[in-house]
């Protein structure tokens, strides 16, 4: 009775304590280590793709900032300072929440989680412990039919980050990320081998970019892995897990676990238990080291924030996130499908927006697809996405750029296909006309751009430019055009090419063959 | 400020409510009565101020200021006041921003305001901002508890010589009369109820059974929160830097903070962390800081169904047609001790605090009032205190308080 008016809900403390239920699966052979089961669960770290940090008013950093520049007087731990939460954030988290099928609790709260070390400024991080922002849910992994459960996700403060230089045997704090919002997403251990664990992870970086929450960046450090690994016998209990720290890229991470598989199944063939340790990796060896044994682990002296009132979050707002939230993946994949791209355009375009560049505070970048959208409002999909696949995107590559590098607006690439739909100019004309906006970063509206350079299409009744053009071919093709005469018809296409050539592609393709044959004759 | 805090500002925060703890030796008590003004200063007698905010109460009791901030975190306003013969007061929790005030223990500190009367503080910009936010911020409760209040204050007006009090409903609290307060308190508390029976106010005895637990959770939540705010003085960002002897172990980072932690802080600071560090660890958070929280919340309880206006905080408040409108209590079970007395000392300082601490966790209003003097001839404050959000309520009884023992002492 007392406890339920708790600021908090100490009922819930006794969930910690809960041993994990593992999840059965079906047994999985594995060449690798016949006999042995490797159980894997992963604790991610994402940072949110937020302008302001979780708690202040200070911008985020981007990587390659200037040290201790982004910094208030919140985020160095100033006495007399108070945390606001930032909306932005929360908004964030229950996007991921929704798209990872986890349920958002209308009440959350924070807490104080303690240490001392040189990169927290304050002594303590502000977490979720006891009342996490969302719990449960599940992902689908990319193959397999495989689906990895959700235990919870939760919002944190990032700490500074602190260098050792060698040299002058000192620690630098650099305080730019102390402060910035986190998302923990811990995962059941329903993961059975490296490769499991690799699909996991991509699986859920291609999530929270897709939802716009994180830029899922493992190399940059804006996810970061924990990852807990045990083996077992099959059909014997569950072995000791070890915790893998900081892992910061998959390759890396496939490389700790198939390292600490055979550290556990040495250990245990020799007639050894495996002691509870965490430990980190290291690059170089391939393998992993402790870090610290489970006697060695901290007591974290856990305490709700009294300056954080609960995090109360309503069925309305909830489900306005649900409406307003960027598709997830298979939507967007059947979306496409729906308005009659092909399987291959559909993955072209998506492939391409899975590396766009993840806006702040939830907008939606320049991706491939929302481009897509923009220019199939009021025109044919299939036409757009040709334009879009051959000869935008096939052009960038051409040049080594990259989509985000793309100078056309919306408006120019709509009003290119406009023209050339409507015959104002030839689909050749529309090709250099966009190979010319791409070059030049051009801003000109492209009708403007094909009076300047003279690319309207010749219209089918002023044949006389295109007759002129055909005759100006003949004569450059003397050879050609008499092979045409003799009954060869192929060579026409050779006579053909140089009237749009001579026409800089403003001829009619169909009614230059016409001509031709037509002078030919006579 | 963009230096560490000094020992002195933590050893203010953290220090019981004696104030003799502070870095510039302790803090006289200016009172004195007429008889004494011909004693040199040198020569009287020498007794507390009261802390924290000792330092504040001296100042306006000396005349050196009309009024004085100071942080109440479990009575360091008022108990000042009460030791000093002057108002001090605690407004409702949350009501006046923290941000700024080097945080002690937080669910608790509120910034509070000393006078050399009622009407000092109320003239206070800082008393003005009550009013201004009271309507403001998360309307709906403040705005419930704004409406509720002022019904009764329509009724009440303070500065008539004998105002009609014949609708206030005084509660007396029987746990606020311990064995160990001084008689000759309960003698000046009951002049200020008679008088205010004589205006016509109904005193109606309450019960707060909580109460004698409120000291203890108090000190292990101020304890808790205090340790996790001063783990930020480390010596690496803030607070003095201690270098280690020659020879010391600098492998483990924990030997480093250890020692500049050990050395930069004070016996009574170091006391405070180790009490509220040892709350918050796994093995004794149950025991004690679960269990403080659940005496805090049993504590808001009593007050909630002592109270005849509901609660504004809570999602469902009940209406309480038999409830008080305000408490009435001493402010401190003694006058000021002497400084080289026994209650300066060992557990006496953490005792001064059980009249003041419930209304801190429960984060109600409440300002002490001087109410005459004790038999040895030092002033006693009276506790008014109200429902949340009821602070002009607190301000108005405390208001007639002051005149009728005024009026009072003149009679004398």
């Amino acid at each position: 009775m007392l406890v339920r008016h708790c600021p908090w809900r100490s009922i819930q403390l006794h969930q910690l304590w809960r041993s994990r239920a593992i999840h059965t699966r079906e047994v999985i052979h594995d060449k690798r280590w016949p006999g042995w089961q490797v159980i894997i669960g992963i604790e991610v770290h994402a940072q949110i793709k937020s302008r302001r940090k979780l708690f202040s008013e200070s911008f985020t950093s981007r990587p390659g900032e200037t040290p201790n520049t982004t910094v208030s007087a919140f985020d160095s731990a100033f006495p007399g300072t108070l945390p606001v939460l930032n909306p932005k954030c929360v908004e964030l988290a229950v996007r991921t929440a929704l798209a990872l099928n986890s349920k958002v609790h209308h009440r959350s709260a924070f807490d104080r989680k303690h240490y001392f070390y040189s990169d927290l400024p304050a002594g303590y991080q502000i977490t979720q412990r006891y009342s996490p922002l969302a719990s449960g849910g599940y992902i689908k992994l990319s193959k397999g039919d495989v689906a990895v459960g959700i235990t919870q996700i939760q919002l944190e403060q990032d700490t500074a980050k602190s260098t050792f230089d060698g040299l002058r045997h000192t620690s630098l704090i650099d305080l730019n990320r102390a402060g910035s919002g986190l998302m923990e997403i811990v995962s059941e251990p329903d993961m059975r081998s490296p490769e499991e664990a690799a699909d996991y992870v991509r699986t859920l970086q291609a999530v929270l970019r897709c939802v716009g929450s994180s830029d899922g960046n493992m190399e940059q450090g804006s996810f970061r892995c924990d990852v807990n690994v045990s083996v077992n016998k099959h059909g014997q209990p569950h072995g000791t897990r070890c915790e893998i720290k900081n892992l910061n890229s998959v390759k890396f991470m496939m490389m700790a676990i198939t390292s600490e598989v055979f550290r556990h199944i040495e250990l245990l063939e020799s007639g050894c238990s495996v002691p509870q340790d965490t430990r980190g990796f290291d690059e170089n060896k391939a393998e992993t080291f402790k870090l610290r044994s489970k006697v060695d682990s901290p007591d974290y002296r856990y305490m709700p924030d009294p300056n954080i009132p609960p995090l109360l979050l309503s069925e309305e707002y909830i489900e306005t996130i649900r409406k307003t939230m960027p598709d997830l993946p298979d939507a967007t994949r059947a979306r496409l499908l729906n308005l009659g791209l092909s399987e291959r355009d559909a993955d072209v375009l998506m492939a391409v927006d899975s590396g766009r560049e993840i806006g702040f505070d939830g907008e939606l970048g320049k991706g491939a697809v929302t481009y897509f959208d923009s220019l199939a409002q009021q025109r044919d999909p299939r036409v757009v996405v040709n334009w879009m696949t051959h000869e935008l995107i096939g052009q960038l590559t051409a040049r080594k750029e990259t989509f985000s590098d793309n100078p056309v607006s919306v408006e120019q690439l709509g009003e290119l296909i406009d023209l050339v739909q409507d015959s104002k100019i030839t689909g050749t004309s529309g090709k250099s006309l966009l190979k010319h906006i791409i070059a030049n970063r051009s801003s000109s509206a492209p009708s403007a751009l094909t009076r300047e350079l003279s690319l309207e299409a010749v219209s089918e009744d002023d044949n006389a430019s295109t007759r002129a053009w055909c005759v100006e071919a003949i004569e450059a093709l003397p050879k050609e055009a008499e092979a045409v005469r003799q009954g060869n018809p192929r060579v026409l296409n050779k006579l053909v090419g140089k009237v749009m050539q001579l026409s800089r592609g403003r001829a009619d393709a169909q009614n230059a063959r016409v001509v031709l044959e037509d002078v030919l004759r006579r | 400020m963009h230096n560490a805090p000094t020992d002195d500002m933590l050893v203010r925060h953290a220090s019981p409510s004696l104030n003799v703890n502070s870095i510039h030796g302790p803090v006289v008590n200016p009172y004195h009565s007429l008889n004494e003004k011909s004693i040199p200063w040198a020569e009287r007698e020498r007794r507390s101020a009261g802390g924290s905010s000792g330092g504040s109460a001296a100042a306006v009791a000396a005349g050196m200021c009309d009024a004085a901030l100071g942080t109440d975190t479990g009575g360091s306003v008022r108990l000042p006041a009460s030791y000093c013969g002057i108002t001090g007061l605690k407004p409702s929790y949350g009501l006046i921003s923290r941000w700024g005030v080097v945080s002690y223990a937080d669910s608790l500190d509120c910034v509070g305001v000393l006078g050399k009367s009622v009407d000092t503080v109320k003239t206070t910009r800082f008393h003005h901002m009550i009013q201004r936010i009271l309507p403001q911020a998360t309307p709906h409760a403040r705005e419930k508890a704004k409406v509720s209040a002022e019904s009764l204050l329509s009724t009440l007006d303070a500065d008539l010589s004998s105002p009609d009090l014949s609708s206030l409903r005084i509660g007396i609290p029987q746990e606020y009369f311990p064995s160990e307060l001084n008689t000759t308190i309960v003698t000046a508390v009951r002049r200020v109820l008679e008088r205010l029976s004589s205006l016509g106010a109904q005193l109606i005895p309450v019960s707060l059974p909580s109460t004698p637990y409120a000291l203890s959770a108090y000190y292990v939540i101020a304890s808790a929160e205090a340790s996790s705010n001063l783990a930020r003085y480390d010596g690496v960002q803030y607070g003095t830097r201690s270098r280690l002897l020659p020879g010391a172990d600098k492998s483990k980072p924990g030997n480093v903070y250890a020692h500049t932690r050990s050395v930069g802080f004070g016996a009574e600071v170091q006391k405070r962390i180790l009490l509220g560090t040892h709350a918050l660890t796994a093995d004794a958070f149950d025991n004690y800081f679960l269990q403080a929280q659940r005496i805090r919340q049993r504590i808001k309880t009593d007050f909630d169904s002592a109270f005849r206006v509901p609660n504004a905080q809570l999602s469902d408040p009940s209406p309480n047609p038999d409830g008080v409108d305000i408490l009435l209590h001493p402010s401190a079970i003694r006058t000021a001790p002497r400084l080289d007395s026994d209650a300066a000392s060992g557990l006496g300082p953490y005792l001064q605090d059980v009249m003041t601490v419930p209304a801190s966790l429960a984060g109600l209003p409440a300002v002490s009032i001087p109410a005459g003097l004790a038999a040895d001839g030092w002033p006693v404050g009276v506790s008014v205190v109200g429902q949340w959000g009821s602070d002009e309520l607190v301000m108005c009884i405390g208001k007639v308080i002051e005149r009728t023992s005024n009026e009072d002492n003149r009679n004398f």
